[in-house]
């Protein structure tokens, strides 16, 4: 039999709802309550008795459910994959289980691997790098550059799981995403270390006499000496206190 | 003069910033750097907005939440800095300037660490909803256990929301101080600015975890420095 297709007013909706997967992220069941509310639309058109719906609902609601929010997009979709033949007879309930099971740790992994730990940095500090040459330009030109990426895999995702069910995993490892990510981290790290030094001399040189050549000179020892204490976790707020009440005993000493 | 509806916008503005990060979207409209520069916006004062943004931007880059866990809140902070900021330039009828953007980022940069205990709070108590969600279920009333979802999102909404309102009014509050301060405490919060900026931007390098970031860095921050100072030398000539 083949399997129990949805309608595309049903998928899109889905895939909108997949977008509030931790609105109601919770200690006991993690995203199990996003997942349930993605799923309801599909799951009310697979199951029109309403014994058949409950029982499927419950299948996701008792369970926990967890991964990283971007790539739980291809993981609703396989879920819709394996509901479809489940909905016509094709598989038992425990494909479904299992593959939830399966994937979601896994992809947490790399969702977390590029997007928040190579992705946003890296587009965080290009833009923040940005603000003293675009200035306000900077706000578009980061949500512009992150989105492009994170709605295009989102979208991507969701119809990869949708197509190919289990089968995502051999698409996805095509993709050379820790390659990637690297070089992204190494931009962040290249924006960052601009950006301050940018924003010592510009302090500095707007000042024109003796007092601003101090300031740059004590903004870049200050730097250097944060990087060795970053690399050794000394606490960020910790830096930000010092760094300040140095400041203002300078600030202090030169009237 | 306190100008209320600038209060009532931030709250707003703040509470859909903080669902923005954490329920619905994260496409980063949360982030210091935009969520600041949206609160320096409606406040008039974009500028102040963007330079508080800046720094909070690359005191969390290297944050994240990993599986349950909660990394310090980044969008807190830099709404509730920008926000006392720019109310403390309107209220003093000018533009924020650097001292005012130090001394909103030294009051509120540790409420990164008390948003992070409020989300902790929150998750616990949205726990109820999952048991509404089964009750629900077994009384097939499927819509409303789904929607259970969606009331995680209210108290967080007030909670950020209210925090982000709060911090303007402090500003409005706080403007008076800048005719008090001594001149040297003034001079001193405007150096720590450029000083902060620096010490987070190196920070950040340490939080993008790539390998060889110190000398990547390093050499960024040299090519900047000569480039920057090539461009001021021919322009004072």
């Amino acid at each position: 039999m083949s399997p129990r297709p949805l309608s595309a007013s049903t998928l899109w909706r889905v895939f909108g709802r997949s977008l509030f997967i931790q609105a109601g992220f919770n200690t006991e069941s993690l995203q199990t309550l996003g997942l349930v509310y993605a799923l309801e639309p599909a799951l009310k058109e697979l199951y029109p008795s309403p014994d058949a719906e409950q029982a499927a609902l419950q299948r996701h609601l008792t369970t926990t459910f967890n991964t990283h929010p971007y790539v739980s997009a291809a993981i609703v979709g396989g879920i819709l994959f394996h509901e479809q033949r489940l909905a016509s007879g094709d598989e038992g309930p425990e494909a479904v289980a299992k593959f939830k099971s399966t994937l979601m740790g896994p992809l947490a992994a790399l969702g977390d691997g590029f997007f928040w730990l190579s992705l946003r940095p890296a587009v965080g500090a290009l833009s923040a790098a940005l603000v003293p040459v675009i200035s306000a330009w900077a706000v578009p030109v980061y949500l512009l550059l992150y989105n492009l990426v994170h709605f295009t895999a989102r979208g991507r995702l969701f119809t990869l799981g949708l197509k190919y069910g289990d089968g995502l995993v051999q698409r996805l490892e095509a993709v050379r995403v820790k390659q990637y990510g690297e070089r992204l981290r190494q931009l962040a790290a290249a924006c960052a270390g601009g950006l301050g030094a940018s924003i010592a001399l510009s302090f500095g040189l707007q000042q024109r006499d003796l007092a601003g050549l101090e300031l740059t000179l004590g903004c870049a020892a200050a730097g250097a000496f944060a990087a060795f204490l970053a690399e050794r976790r000394v606490s960020p707020y910790i830096m930000l206190y010092a760094i300040a009440a140095a400041a203002m005993v300078a600030g202090l000493l030169s009237t | 003069m306190v100008v209320w509806w600038h209060a009532l916008l931030t709250a707003l503005w703040g509470g859909l910033m903080a669902l923005e990060r954490r329920a619905f979207l994260q496409a980063m409209i949360s982030r210091p750097l935009v969520a600041g520069a949206g609160t320096g916006f409606l406040l008039d004062d974009v500028q102040t907005g963007l330079y508080v943004g800046v720094v909070f931007e690359l005191l969390h880059l290297g944050g994240v939440s990993l599986g349950g866990s909660h990394a310090h809140h980044e969008t807190l902070p830099a709404i509730a800095a920008a926000a006392m900021a720019s109310a403390m330039g309107n209220a003093t009828g000018s533009d924020g300037t650097p001292a005012m953007w130090s001394l909103s980022i030294l009051i509120f940069a540790p409420s990164g660490w008390l948003g992070r205990r409020l989300e902790t709070r929150l998750d616990l108590r949205a726990r109820k909803y999952v048991g509404r969600a089964r009750d629900a279920t077994n009384l097939q009333e499927f819509r409303r256990a789904a929607r259970q979802n969606l009331r995680a999102m209210w108290p967080q909404f007030v909670f950020y929301g209210v925090l982000s309102g709060f911090a303007c009014l402090l500003g409005y509050a706080a403007a008076p101080l800048e005719q008090v301060i001594p001149l040297g405490v003034l001079r001193g919060l405007a150096w720590a600015y450029p000083a902060m900026s620096v010490v987070a931007a190196a920070i950040a390098v340490q939080g993008s975890r790539a390998s060889g970031r110190s000398l990547i860095a390093s050499v960024s921050a040299v090519v900047v420095s000569v480039v920057a100072f090539v461009t001021w030398y021919r322009s004072t000539l």
